[in-house]
């Protein structure tokens, strides 16, 4: 584990000697220690997982160094190095969960597992030396953009931080959500988020609850099956759950992929095109949505036998509408002797275990909640204020809206990684990723080769770009009429992409300098 | 009476959850059950709760079809109070010495019946058809068996259990009533043709087939404990005058199937009707348990242990 944290103390001299009266207004606004001006640089990252450190790489390979990455934690590894829950994987092919400009042909399986995908992010991160560029345990708490100077200071809770442009790469999953259940606070067993693993409580032979059946519930609870004492599995609505096609990877395999790269290259290309398919199914209603459907019954049906329990499992919501499951160990774990599924409402917690509405004390020693993140539709997760005052959390109250996913209006120079209406639902997240870090490092480029203070996007752009965005979404299964996390309480969909991952490509590509306010340095 | 606010309903469903721990099974009182009552009540209570089970199962085939989220979250609240009852009313049983061990007891013939029939069918059937049988079950349940049961027996505790059961049912009765209306509402032909297209459906003929002969049969046993029949038919009753209190309410077919029919088991000097069905009850009754088919699981979540 990297405690690489105090690198760049040369650049934090120079910076302190520049803490002026042009600091930033937040940091000139109060006295106290955190308000100092640490360091500048020309590009701020916040977040040191994937995003935050795939933007370091793409940008210094196009020459620009002066970059610090802000990260809250003791190493990177962002929503990889939080989720260490016991199974935790991914539903994406390693050979398409990985950056094309940055291949790994010693993936041991085809869904590799939490620790080798990190594994990989910290192979990012020494390969590419990115570790001296990270300032560890710097949690961002608000940022304010300097009209005047064209800078954006980042208050940290060690000082503050100013950049030209920003990359706010902090991920859409990685604040931990506990559900609003009655009596959270009267339990007094053991408490587990999947997202803040506890390694430590030893599960042999424990009376465990699982509350959440959704992505890392369905990988969870196959373990605990394995070792707990009796796992009980809370489920509020049942998710459509395609098999997971999990094998070993040979190794003439990985030699093959070690000594001819472009192998490797077509593998990809064909999983993404695969991937590419699937989104016929799952995005929009068609022909091949009633077959996926069809494929997850089937998968049900030869999984699960008791007709009761079959029904329990079969979703009432149409395919692709929330997130879809992979798992193929999934069903044979609710089946085990010490497992059963409880689909009774939640009444509330109790001291000893969970209070369900057919009037049950279900008793445990551990409650592992696998509740998911709370995913931000309308806010920020910290105080974002742009020109002239505004402040992006108050105006996307009504939901969130940015340009091309990427940039909002009245924020110049700042750039969001996974913004809102990016997020894939049947390809790798790291395609639309990298699309996005391409098109954020063509803009930054722009402002050093134009010699610019800022680029903002111009309000009209951007209210083109979310009319057809939206008009778009209606014809999505994700806005077909199940609740989910993509959408707010009112319904609005901030979050997904309504096309493929090639359309979402394509968008990033074109860098359409005419929708942007030039402001001259 | 106006329609109830669902909405506001589904918040007061949840604020008002009680669970078996609340009440304390081992309270003085169990021996306030005489040895005359005894066996007829262990009968009795058998049937009452597989009753509530049906019920449950029930509710849980109109969350799938429910019209709207509202009303399908409901239904899944319904349907775990329903079982909440069985449970509770199991306890009481245990209290009362009436369960061997895990013993759980058997559903007479005719319950066994129906519960078969809700295994197979009951998810298909649209909720217009469950939407009106299931009040009239309930307001059966409510106004004769849960009140008698009260009057005859005098221990406390049932009495604690019952009061919340009731306050259940009375949710129960005023969500399904609002639905019946719902159903109602609009008057058009089509619609009215729509909504009586089941009966054309073999399933639902299989479903009445096994309705019919389950309503004798409860009256049987409600005389067999000393009930007059009349505070039966006087709770059968209820339902047509509540059902029928709106237009919307009178306009909806199913309530004037159900009515037409409650008019014929209420009068007993219609032997078109009772002979038949009797003879059905019967002939039900000679059927061998081995000839149906395994208990569907969901029967074996019934449990009168308050924990876990």
């Amino acid at each position: 584990m990297s405690t690489v944290s105090e690198t760049r103390k040369p650049r934090r001299k120079a910076a302190a000697r520049k803490t002026t009266k042009a600091g930033a207004r937040s940091a000139s606004s109060s006295s106290s220690r955190t308000d100092a001006v640490v360091a500048r640089s020309e590009v701020l990252i916040i977040g040191a997982g994937f995003a935050g450190l795939g933007s370091a790489i793409r940008l210094r390979q196009q020459g620009i160094e002066d970059i610090v990455i802000l990260e809250r934690a003791t190493d990177v590894g962002g929503t990889w190095r939080d989720n260490t829950y016991p199974g935790a994987a991914c539903d994406i092919p390693s050979n398409l969960y990985s950056f094309s400009f940055a291949q790994n042909p010693e993936w041991s399986r085809s869904f590799s597992g939490g620790s080798e995908i990190l594994r990989y992010v910290h192979h990012l991160a020494d390969h590419y030396n990115l570790r001296p560029l990270v300032r560890f345990e710097h949690n961002v708490e608000s940022m304010q953009y300097d009209d005047q100077r064209g800078v954006w200071c980042v208050k940290t809770s060690k000082g503050v931080f100013e950049g030209r442009s920003v990359v706010m790469a902090q991920g859409p999953l990685s604040n931990a959500s506990l559900p609003n259940i009655a009596g959270i606070e009267d339990y007094q067993g053991h408490k587990i988020h999947s997202a803040m693993w506890d390694h430590d409580y030893d599960f042999e032979g424990k009376r465990v609850a699982v509350i959440g059946t959704g992505a890392s519930g369905i990988q969870i609870i196959p373990e605990l099956v394995k070792k707990a004492g009796f796992v009980k599995v809370f489920q509020r609505t049942p998710g459509w759950v395609l098999p997971r096609p999990d094998f070993e990877t040979p190794g003439w395999n990985k030699a093959l992929f070690r000594r001819f790269p472009a192998s490797q290259d077509a593998m990809r290309k064909a999983l993404y095109l695969f991937h590419e398919s699937v989104a016929l199914g799952i995005i929009w209603d068609t022909p091949l949505t009633a077959l996926v459907e069809r494929i997850g019954r089937l998968h049900l049906r030869m999984q699960v036998k008791d007709r009761w329990l079959r029904r329990q499992l079969t979703p009432d919501f149409r395919i692709g509408c929330k997130r879809v499951l992979m798992s193929s160990d999934y069903y044979p774990a609710l089946q085990k002797d010490n497992c059963k599924l409880i689909t009774w409402p939640i009444a509330r917690l109790s001291e000893k275990g969970i209070r369900t509405v057919e009037g049950i004390e279900h008793q445990f020693d551990c409650i592992v909640f696998a509740t998911g993140f709370d995913v931000s539709h309308s806010g920020t997760p910290f105080p974002v204020t742009g020109r002239d005052g505004r402040v992006l959390g108050e105006e996307w109250s009504g939901g969130a809206q940015a340009y091309k996913s990427i940039n909002v209006s009245g924020y110049p120079n700042l750039y969001m990684t996974f913004g809102p209406n990016s997020g894939p639902g049947h390809n790798s997240a790291l395609v639309y990723m990298e699309a996005q870090i391409d098109y954020l490092v063509r803009g930054i480029q722009t402002l050093r080769e134009r010699k610019l203070k800022a680029l903002d996007v111009k309000p009209d752009a951007q209210r083109a770009f979310n009319r057809d965005i939206q008009r778009r979404l209606a014809k999505t299964n994700w806005n077909s009429g199940c609740k989910s996390w993509y959408l707010t309480e009112d319904g609005f969909n901030a979050t997904m992409f309504p096309g493929f991952a090639t359309q979402f490509a394509r968008q990033m590509a074109a860098f359409d300098l005419g929708d942007y306010t030039e402001l001259p340095a | 009476m106006a329609s109830i606010d669902l909405e506001k309903m589904l918040v007061k469903i949840k604020n008002t959850q009680w669970s078996l721990a609340d009440i304390d099974w081992e309270a003085p009182g169990a021996e306030l059950i005489t040895e005359e009552q005894w066996p007829k009540l262990k009968e009795f209570m058998s049937d009452l709760m597989w009753i509530e089970h049906v019920g449950a199962r029930a509710f849980a085939a109109m969350a799938k079809k429910a019209p709207n989220d509202t009303l399908r979250e409901i239904y899944n609240y319904f349907h775990a109070e329903e079982q909440r009852h069985a449970n509770a009313e199991m306890a009481l049983m245990k209290r009362w010495g009436m369960l061997e061990g895990d013993e759980i007891p058997e559903p007479n013939i005719n319950l066994r019946l129906v519960i078969e029939w809700l295994d197979r069918y009951a998810d298909e059937m649209p909720v217009y058809v469950l939407g009106t049988v299931v009040p009239m079950l309930e307001i059966a349940l409510d106004g004769a068996l849960c009140t008698f049961l009260l009057e005859t027996v005098d221990d406390p505790v049932c009495h604690q259990a019952f009061e919340k059961i009731n306050d259940d049912e009375s949710r129960h009765l005023g969500v399904g009533f609002t639905v019946m209306e719902m159903q109602g509402h609009g008057k058009t032909y089509i619609k009215a043709a729509k909504m009586l297209a089941p009966l054309l459906d073999p399933r639902l003929l299989l479903g009445i087939a096994s309705y019919f002969p389950l309503l004798n049969k409860m009256r049987d046993n409600v005389i067999a404990m000393g009930l007059p029949e009349e505070k039966l038919y006087a709770a059968m009753n209820k339902f047509e005058k509540i059902g029928g209190r709106t237009a919307d309410g009178r306009r909806n077919p199913w309530f004037q199937i159900i009515r037409q029919h409650a008019k014929f088991v209420v009068n007993r000097s219609n032997r078109v009707y009772h002979v038949p069905v009797d003879a059905v009850v019967r002939l039900t009754g000679h059927i061998p348990r081995r000839a149906l088919p395994a208990v569907p699981s969901w029967v074996k979540e019934l449990t009168y242990r308050p924990a876990a």
